[in-house]
């Protein structure tokens, strides 16, 4: 059993018509995704608040397999930190993604309004993911400097340094405590590596479903099975792993 | 005939891979041949060391041997030693190497290697120095020369595959990193006549692409294109 922790669900990107509804709940079935953290696409260049509406009704549809992420611009300010308030008041929100690239601005530029929406976050206890891996917004070094900024807030790598950045994401998420892995693209041979030095329980499982073709869910599951990782590590990377970050525990779906 | 177009020899970081290895991944894959090339300091400093590694490995192991631009004449000379020792391609990556595509630092070396009419690999993906437009570039420079895009640019330069590999009709594509659907992206622009499997071991796994390419439905002819044929045709292999 699988929980995928970056997925997204959204209308289309950019003009182009994404994944239906339907056909993404199929894959979750055919490759035993029991949830996803779904993600906004559209929404990470405007009209925030009509996007998160958006993937809330799709939870409400499916209240035990979607788990909605809210997405609010940091460039907005205090503007920002109500909607993020608005959403986490919603039982239905449990996470916040950013892609500070596609939002075009580095989190430095915002620091104050990111501070804001960090303890925001970590007052709900929610973790919160971002891209990472691609400059000049989005470095995974970038990213993880928001840990440090915030302590309480639990911190994730969207993609554990992508391709370039991978030897960082390791190192950095086994130094600070409230960073996490999420395995969004690195490879199988990778994969030990951010084991070895992270630690298996900062990682989570995360396929980019519903962004672009179907099959880079199967491809992301076999990069973790090739990885040589014990079947107990993997099974914490599937599930349970997110199950502790995600609170799933006290909080149920 | 089975070709892995890309395979790397040696250590870098968390990365190592022998050949004696690599050979057994071979065995359990049912892979003919590799083209394999060297990492870490064999690759950006020490070259010799690299370059004897990864041609002392007899008729399944090709060699894709690589110089640092910026050792001058003796890069010249070593490119001339491998030339004589059987190697059939050049690799270079200018993000580790330190330089740009289209600096004159590497107009020597691609133009000695164009003399044996060697295809010449460039690392892609890795923004500024690996940048897969850059690289592009130098094959618009020597139309009539083979140029490959290592790593197809990956992790995120994707969206200029299609484009690119259609204007560009010397640049081949090696899928090594790629996921799936970003090498059909490609080949639904141009075909299969320039797609080079390649499997990133020991980054990448052979398990992962195979079982990758079986979600797709391609003909018989698209299949052994990229799993062979072209590579043997640009690598002059017998």
């Amino acid at each position: 059993m699988i929980i995928d922790f970056h997925t997204h669900l959204d209308e289309s990107w950019i003009g182009n018509k994404l994944m239906p509804e339907q056909t993404f709940l199929d894959l979750m079935n055919r490759y035993e995704v029991e949830v996803a953290c779904i993600f906004t696409l559209e929404g990470f260049y405007g009209n925030c608040s009509m996007h998160n509406d958006n993937l809330a009704e799709r939870a409400r549809r499916n209240p035990q397999r979607l788990v909605p992420f809210a997405t609010v611009n940091p460039k907005l300010g205090d503007q920002a930190v109500n909607e993020l308030e608005r959403c986490l008041a919603n039982p239905l929100f449990r996470g916040v993604k950013f892609h500070t690239w596609l939002q075009a601005i580095a989190p430095s530029m915002v620091k104050e309004t990111m501070i804001k929406l960090l303890k925001c976050a970590a007052k709900h206890n929610v973790p919160v993911i971002f891209h990472d891996g691609t400059p000049p917004y989005a470095t995974t070094f970038q990213i993880a400097a928001l840990a440090r900024w915030v302590p309480a807030a639990k911190i994730i790598l969207g993609h554990s340094g992508l391709s370039d950045y991978i030897v960082a994401a390791g190192q950095l998420a086994g130094e600070l405590d409230n960073l996490y892995l999420c395995l969004t693209g690195p490879k199988s041979g990778e994969i030990k590596f951010l084991a070895d030095t992270a630690g298996v329980d900062k990682m989570v499982f995360g396929s980019d479903l519903g962004f672009s073709d179907w099959r880079m869910l199967p491809e992301c599951i076999d990069y973790v099975l090739q990885s040589g990782l014990h079947p107990q590590s993997i099974s914490k990377i599937f599930y349970s792993n997110a199950v502790d970050l995600l609170d799933l525990k006290r909080r149920p779906l | 005939m089975l070709i892995d177009s890309h395979a790397m020899l040696g250590k870098e970081n968390h990365h190592s891979l022998e050949e004696r290895e690599l050979i057994r991944r071979m065995d359990l894959h049912k892979v003919d041949k590799a083209i394999v090339r060297p990492m870490g300091s064999e690759l950006i400093v020490e070259n010799k060391l690299g370059n004897n590694r990864v041609l002392a490995n007899g008729s399944r192991l090709l060699a894709l041997v690589s110089v640092n631009p910026w050792f001058g004449d003796s890069a010249l000379d070593e490119l001339k030693r491998c030339y004589d020792s059987g190697a059939v391609g050049l690799f270079l990556h200018p993000a580790r190497q330190g330089f740009f595509p289209v600096e004159p630092i590497a107009i020597p070396v691609l133009e000695l290697a164009f003399s044996f009419r060697w295809p010449v690999m460039f690392h892609t993906g890795t923004y500024i120095y690996s940048d897969l437009l850059a690289v592009g570039e130098v094959a618009r420079a020597y139309p009539d020369q083979l140029i490959i895009a290592g790593f197809g640019g990956y992790a995120d330069m994707w969206f200029e595959l299609p484009d690119l590999f259609d204007e560009v009709e010397n640049l081949y594509l090696d899928t090594s990193l790629l996921f799936s659907h970003n090498v059909i992206s490609v080949i639904s622009k141009i075909g299969s006549s320039r797609i080079l499997f390649g499997s990133g071991e020991p980054r990448n796994n052979y398990a992962v692409h195979f079982e990758a390419l079986k979600r797709h439905s391609l003909s018989k002819e698209t299949i052994s294109a990229i799993m062979g044929d072209n590579a043997k045709r640009i690598f002059n292999i017998k």
